[in-house]
């Protein structure tokens, strides 16, 4: 069983106890906090809960410091905001969906719960049914800059491509974005809440589906809470197959957005190079799988088919093509001299901002944040692979972009030796799991970064809870800071470098 | 009087004839644009179907817009056709009433009434669109003069029709080629193409001229979009017989002119927006270097 399931601190508390508590576990903000979220444990004989999760990488584990509130007494709590700036985002959440409130947070404005919805409407609280309907009215401000000259600008929710619902609004001086703020959550389809009472394996192809981009990541941090729960020892061969599927995953990925930055100033050789190599890789995934998206490949215990040696063959025969590809798109960009004006130095994230954030993935190492659940936990067979987190320094949209490409250079090499590792470690491919009470965390890091999830089993076997904190989760509130200072034709480009999903938080 | 009525009836013919073309123009470097892409790229003809599709098409107007946002759109396209008309070197027998300074000013007129449009409906976008559209013409407007100047230094006259490449007194002189370049350039910043303004993007916070179009749909949209055909073709029909020194017929030459737009567009990407008074300052320069040579 991976350590860092089971290494980590857990601790009780009191709710005034929680901001103390929570910054000693920190290491006074060292170890950044990986998520908060609440859960109800009335059904259990207990009350509500908030859980703040650290993550501590010398022990590969997560340490938890866990408030627990009387249903029926004041539900409130010193916020950590002010000492974690991370929190910001899982504070309000919490407030929305649990109606617990986090004292002195510096701006709790609903994040989740749109206008639409009624005052008091806690939906993750279990008194509320699945499948109540509410309509209402609440106030759901969004932040704004004010003064002499100052416009706004709206965009979307409904936008000019085919992209997913999030409103921006920008506050400009002239061309200048002073402040942006990010309306997100229109299409919350309320995944967590619907999973409850589900078994694990009904609620697996919902896992699948949170995300298009990140199924295997998302699937593979459910499977480990699940395995975690029910003791299951997961077979070599699987390990590797999870793996494999888990690299090829994020190099799909990284070509895509590879290919998709350029859209956002227009240079179309570069897109359709992108567009090219980006769908040769979503057919070898339906090779692997019978689908575009590596949907059904892992499930609890193990992976459901195997990968035999000729489609080994095909897949390394398409990393070679693919690497000969992405080599071609990185010469075309370092010719493209007008193309690095416009990367260079736009939408700079700090590593300070990165590290308050608690920033992951491609926009955290990008900044000089070398934060990779890869090596921070010990998952999968990632200990038994030779390769390096990558990162810049920079933090702007031309790190971005080059910690793709260093990170793809990674992921080939990984491919290649996984595909050795395969032929000598046959046998079994799943184990048989069954299910009982307890509670996990699962991480795995996806294209975007670290996806985490916590799952709650109760004594049926069936889901309690489960909370799902992906990548563009800690990221967002990023994006927000980065673009400030630059001008507002350069956001399509600072948005593509993040390529943040709004699905992920929809869930 | 039957001279004078045949030399208009000309020039309306001539106008009529730019039309026609200009949509095809359009595709033509739309094709380009896809082939040199890898795409197989829509029909040439597409841009007939889309001005078909848009005319038949209502335009909705906000309650809260004025005339101006109704009659914007028509003396955007009646400018872009008396340009069309006053463009020299395509029928040799017309009526020879375009001087250079209108024919610059009428185009600046149909601006003009677009940016107004823009303001009109009070959206952020149009507002953007209009501040950003001012700020590039205030930048071309002195290469567009220098360019003309150097012709009208050149034949001494300030009449269109007077400055079209004498062949028999042409030879390539450094400004000749100067003055090529630089206009080419004024073309692709007056035309809202790469790397100035994305034409195709669907980018709403980067565009330029779409930006001042948002609000815009159906028959109000169809002129619009004709309109700007109209102006790029009568762009590339200037550049070929006041500029391009090749002993070709000039809608030849315009031809060529859209294909190296389509070229330019595939290799370029869009510029920072504060870059582009350096690209047109590049034009500037090149035009005053001509200038001072001639």
């Amino acid at each position: 069983m991976n350590k860092f399931l089971s290494g980590g601190v857990m601790l009780t508390v009191k709710p005034e106890e929680l901001r103390g508590r929570a910054n000693i576990i920190s290491d006074g903000g060292r170890h950044a906090l990986t998520a908060m979220f609440g859960r109800d444990e009335t059904n259990n004989g207990g009350g509500y809960a908030v859980f703040a999760v650290f993550e501590n990488p010398e022990k590969h584990a997560f340490d938890t410091v866990k408030a627990v509130f009387d249903p029926e007494g004041e539900l409130s709590y010193p916020s950590l905001t002010k000492i974690i700036p991370g929190a910001v985002w899982y504070e309000r959440e919490i407030n929305d969906m649990f109606g617990i409130v986090p004292e002195g947070h510096p701006d709790l404005r609903s994040l989740v719960l749109h206008e639409s919805f009624p005052e008091g409407y806690h939906p993750l609280r279990k008194s509320v049914s699945k499948t109540q309907q509410v309509r209402g009215q609440r106030e759901f401000p969004i932040a704004a800059a004010k003064g002499e000259g100052l416009f706004q600008v709206p965009v979307g929710p409904i936008h000019a491509g085919i992209i997913e619902p999030g409103h921006f609004r920008f506050s400009q001086a002239g061309e200048s974005m002073l402040q942006l703020d990010a309306k997100l959550f229109f299409t919350h389809r309320g995944i967590e809440k619907s999973m409850e009472g589900m078994n694990p394996q009904r609620a697996l192809p919902m896992a699948e589906r949170v995300c298009g981009a990140c199924s295997i990541a998302n699937t593979w941090s459910f499977c480990q809470a699940v395995e975690k729960i029910c003791g299951v020892k997961v077979p070599k061969r699987a390990e590797i197959i999870r793996t494999l599927l888990s690299e090829i995953e994020r190099i799909t990925n990284h070509v895509g957005d590879i290919g998709n930055i350029p859209a956002g100033v227009g240079f179309q050789p570069a897109i359709s190079l992108g567009a090219r190599l980006k769908e040769a890789l979503m057919r070898l995934q339906e090779r692997i799988a019978g689908n575009r998206f590596l949907r059904g490949m892992i499930v609890p215990g193990g992976v459901a088919m195997d990968i035999t040696p000729e489609l080994a063959q095909d897949i390394l025969t398409l990393i070679d093509k693919t690497e000969n590809g992405v080599n071609d798109m990185a010469v075309l960009f370092a010719q493209q001299e007008n193309f690095q004006n416009r990367i260079n130095t736009t939408g700079v994230v700090r590593l300070q901002t990165a590290k308050d954030l608690a920033m992951v993935g491609v926009g955290a190492r990008a900044s000089g944040y070398a934060h990779d659940s890869r090596k921070d936990f010990d998952y999968g067979v990632y200990s038994s692979l030779d390769f390096k987190v990558r990162t810049q320094t920079s933090g702007d949209v031309a790190a971005r972009l080059k910690q793709r490409f260093d990170e793809l250079e990674e992921s080939f090499a990984m491919v290649r030796q996984l595909t050795e590792m395969l032929k000598e470690n046959g046998g079994e491919l799943i184990a048989p799991v069954e299910y009982k009470a307890g509670e996990a965390y699962g991480i795995s890091e996806s294209a975007r970064g670290s996806n985490l999830w916590y799952v709650a089993l109760d004594e049926a076997g069936a889901i309690d809870r489960v909370f799902i904190r992906s990548a563009s989760y800690p990221n967002w509130p990023a994006l927000t800071i980065a673009v400030q200072g630059d001008i507002i034709p350069d956001f399509p480009l600072i948005n593509k470098s993040f390529e943040l999903c709004y699905a992920c938080i929809d869930r | 009087m039957d001279f004078v009525l045949m030399s208009v009836g000309t020039n309306l013919l001539q106008g009529l004839l730019l039309l026609i073309l200009a949509p095809l123009f359009g595709g033509i470097i739309n094709k380009v644009k896809a082939r040199m892409q890898k795409r197989q790229g829509a029909s040439v003809f597409q841009e007939y179907f889309d001005l078909w599709k848009w005319w038949r098409k209502p335009s909705i107007l906000t309650p809260y817009t004025g005339k101006v946002f109704v009659l914007a759109p028509i003396i955007y396209f009646v400018t872009a056709f008396m340009a069309a008309m006053m463009v020299p070197g395509l029928l040799k027998t017309g009526f020879s009433y375009g001087d250079a300074f209108i024919f610059v000013y009428i185009m600046a007129l149909g601006r003009f009434f677009l940016t107004l449009s823009s303001m009109d409906a009070a959206t952020a976008f149009g507002g953007m669109g209009g501040s950003r559209e001012i700020y590039i013409s205030v930048l071309v407007e002195p290469a567009v003069m220098l360019a003309i100047l150097i012709n009208s230094l050149r034949y001494g006259s300030t009449t269109l029709a007077n400055m079209v490449i004498d062949y028999n007194s042409f030879y390539f002189t450094v400004p000749a080629v100067l003055t090529a370049f630089a206009f080419f350039l004024v073309i692709v910043a007056e035309n809202g193409r790469l790397p100035v303004d994305n034409p195709d993007t669907h980018l709403e916070l980067t565009m330029i001229e779409e930006c001042m179009t948002l609000e815009y749909s159906g028959r109000l949209l169809t002129f619009i979009h004709l309109g700007t055909m109209l102006k790029l073709l009568v762009f590339l029909v200037l550049f070929g017989s006041l500029y391009l020194p090749i002993d070709i017929p000039v809608l030849l030459k315009a031809l060529m002119g859209a294909v190296l737009i389509g070229v330019v567009e595939t290799l370029n990407n869009k510029m920072r927006l504060f870059k582009v008074r350096i690209f047109l300052s590049a034009a500037v320069l090149l035009l005053a270097v001509a200038v001072i040579a001639q």
